[in-house]
């Protein structure tokens, strides 16, 4: 089972939080926000929910969370709306910034367009390296925040962050793209760069391997026995973020 | 350079190879990679071609000295030439027949005039079926619904025993578990009353053994409170003895701590390896549990009952409680002034028959993970994090080399890590 308001955090951070990571990796990305003159910033609020502030430049994109200044601002009345405007299956409607809606229709739609492109991708697609190569590190992007949101909020995500020690963990792939998950009194959140001095280690051989994990293809446990997902350090918070893992799964699916 | 070459593991490696294909992940439970916590992998050996006394040689020839003794039922020794004879003797007249052999009997009044607490015996196959069967009479006894269990508990993979974030478990399975921490009596009554008084039993191993800490050993003082709030309460108390069962007490680890307990779980040590288990219990739970609808196909085969009873009367003979608890303590003796050489600070704790190690120079105990691994692909099979146990085969020079070989690899992990000099 999963549920709305869990979604809405993934929705929020998650999916539309992996727009920074497109702006900076994708050359159809960069060239969408390279007619931007100045800054943009886009609010969405959700009643009872996540409230965050995507920042476009023509260099790049940043999300802070929150709202407090912005151009445009949807505010949306429930979580299930919210999911509903990320399916596509509900028009978001601004309160404020009506005259930069072009933004909304133009800049932003084909933003999230390349970002479902990439992280829904068809068979044909991935047969190019390097198409490849992006879509896996942005969905490890997006199930690194993921996690963090459902170890927050999820019923059964929160019974496993309650296991997790506090301290960093490194989540990766070899090579590749890394994140620390913190934890801090149960509390978890991602940030998007290796850490320092993790208790724990979690990474994943290559992208390859990364892709056939996260598309359920192959089981973690095997990788472990092969040596192919290396674990290191406080295995127990590694344990726990694993079955966190799994949950990831039901909800990005 | 080190003194005990490193082992290579290609054989190893092959046979998982072939596992994976036709097992789900290779090696699934405690003995695997994932569960054993194997870091890395590259140093453990995935699969064993024989074992005797207190050694192993895996699938690439490779001899390890065993502290994990599969994990508990190599008490006396793999091969024990006197359970090992009782076994085949029995095996000649019978094992897995329509009617059980008398050889059952027997297993259960030995067991009777072992163990403390109990009046009666109930055989079953592994240490999940005793502690659901517990489980299971506690609410039979009572007719009560909830079960205390102790933070970091283990009571086996039922679906009632796992946790509520496992895969495949749902919460209805596990909503009748009340877990408070350990050692405090005040948590116990707080459960109580905050779920009205509804609860069947609670289940415990006898200390806190939990794994990736420090074990935590219990008092007397401690066990007997518990005993007279359980009394006073109702609440049937339920030792699980299936890993620490005849290391510390041959008439039980509850006998140990100076109480009965109304039910007590015995599993590994219990047959030297021949699969079996066994619910005991006071007089007054035999009449629920004679109630119960519980069996199994191979619960009542001859051939471990009479393992069991040889078993039994060897450590005995032995005193292998006694006899663990002085080799465990040389033994981590050993270990921890070749620590202290090499600059680090091992800690040892709970009781010496089933010692818990950890390096404490870090706080991710990677260092430690790096020391066990050493030591196990030089010939010294530890465990990561998870406590280790004694059997009765070790001898002096078995201890001799342990204390070599951790030494040896407390010197390659050393020289690995020039940080720590400061």
């Amino acid at each position: 089972m999963t549920d709305a308001r869990t979604m809405a955090y993934i929705n929020m951070y998650a999916v539309l939080g992996t727009l920074e990571n497109l702006c900076e990796l994708d050359d159809k990305a960069k060239e969408i926000i390279s007619t931007l003159k100045k800054p943009v910033s886009l609010a969405f609020e959700v009643k009872d929910g996540p409230a965050a502030t995507l920042t476009f430049t023509a260099k790049g994109c940043r999300m802070e969370d929150g709202v407090t200044k912005c151009d445009i601002k949807i505010p949306v009345s429930s979580c299930e709306k919210f999911n509903k405007i990320i399916n596509g299956e509900v028009t978001p409607v601004p309160t404020k910034g009506l005259t930069k809606v072009g933004f909304l229709l133009k800049t932003f739609t084909a933003l999230t367009d390349r970002l479902t492109e990439l992280m829904r991708p068809t068979e044909e697609a991935l047969k190019d390296p390097a198409f490849f190569e992006l879509s896996t590190i942005l969905t490890f992007y997006t199930i690194s925040v993921a996690l963090s949101q459902i170890g927050n909020q999820d019923a059964i995500g929160k019974a496993s962050a309650s296991y997790i020690a506090d301290g960093d963990v490194c989540f990766a792939i070899k090579d590749g793209p890394a994140a620390t998950i913190r934890t801090k009194n149960n509390h978890l959140v991602t940030i998007k760069k290796k850490p320092e001095n993790p208790r724990a280690i979690m990474q994943f051989d290559n992208i390859r391997l990364a892709n056939d994990l996260f598309n359920g293809k192959i089981n973690s446990l095997e990788c472990i026995g092969r040596g192919t997902v290396e674990i290191r350090g406080m295995l127990s918070m590694v344990d726990n973020l694993n079955r966190i893992l799994d949950r990831v799964a039901l909800y990005l699916a | 350079m080190s003194k005990f070459p490193e082992f290579k593991h290609d054989k190893s490696h092959e046979y998982f190879d072939r596992a994976v294909k036709v097992i789900p992940s290779g090696i699934y439970g405690h003995l695997g990679p994932a569960e054993g916590l194997w870091v890395p992998v590259s140093k453990w050996p995935f699969y064993s071609e024989k074992a005797q006394g207190t050694y192993f040689w895996d699938v690439d020839g490779n001899k390890y000295i065993d502290y994990m003794c599969a994990y508990g039922p190599n008490v006396l020794g793999y091969n024990d030439p006197d359970v090992d004879a009782a076994a085949m003797k029995q095996m000649k007249l019978g094992n897995c027949t329509t009617s059980p052999s008398k050889v059952m009997v027997e297993c259960a009044e030995n067991l009777v005039d072992t163990v403390a607490s109990a009046d009666w015996a109930f055989f079953c196959k592994n240490g999940s079926d005793t502690t659901t069967l517990a489980v299971m009479s506690a609410r039979a006894h009572t007719h009560k619904k909830k079960i205390i269990f102790l933070k970091g508990y283990y009571h086996g993979d039922f679906q009632w025993a796992q946790k509520i974030d496992y895969p495949g478990i749902t919460p209805e399975d596990v909503a009748n578990n009340v877990v408070v921490p350990w050692f405090d009596l005040d948590a116990l009554q707080r459960a109580y009353d905050e779920n009205n008084g509804d609860i069947a039993g609670l289940i415990a191993q006898p200390y806190d053994h939990g794994n990736f800490k420090d074990n935590e050993v219990a008092s007397k003082e401690y066990w007997q409170a518990v005993r007279a709030w359980c009394d006073k309460n109702g609440v049937v108390l339920i030792f699980d003895d299936v890993r620490a069962g005849f290391r510390l007490d041959l008439a039980g680890s509850d006998h140990y701590y100076g109480i009965k307990a109304d039910l007590i779980c015995f599993c590994k040590a219990l047959a030297n390896g021949y699969n079996m288990s066994a619910l005991c219990g006071g007089e007054h739970m035999k009449a629920t549990v004679s109630g119960m609808t519980y069996t199994g196909s191979y619960w009542m085969s001859a051939v471990p009952f009479a393992a069991c009873i040889a078993c039994i009367n060897k450590m005995k003979a032995l005193d292998t409680p006694a006899m663990f608890r002085r080799m465990g303590t040389q033994l981590t003796d050993g270990f921890k002034a070749a620590a202290k050489e090499h600059g680090f600070d091992l800690v040892v704790s709970g009781e010496p028959a089933l010692f818990y190690l950890r390096i404490a120079n870090d706080d991710s105990l990677m260092l430690h993970q790096e020391w066990i691994s050493e030591c196990v692909s030089r010939g010294l099979f530890l465990a990561s994090h998870h406590n280790h146990f004694m059997n009765a085969a070790v001898t002096e020079e078995d201890i001799k080399l342990s204390i070599e070989i951790a030494e040896d690899a407390f010197s390659v992990v050393e020289k690995r890590h020039p940080e720590l000099k400061g």
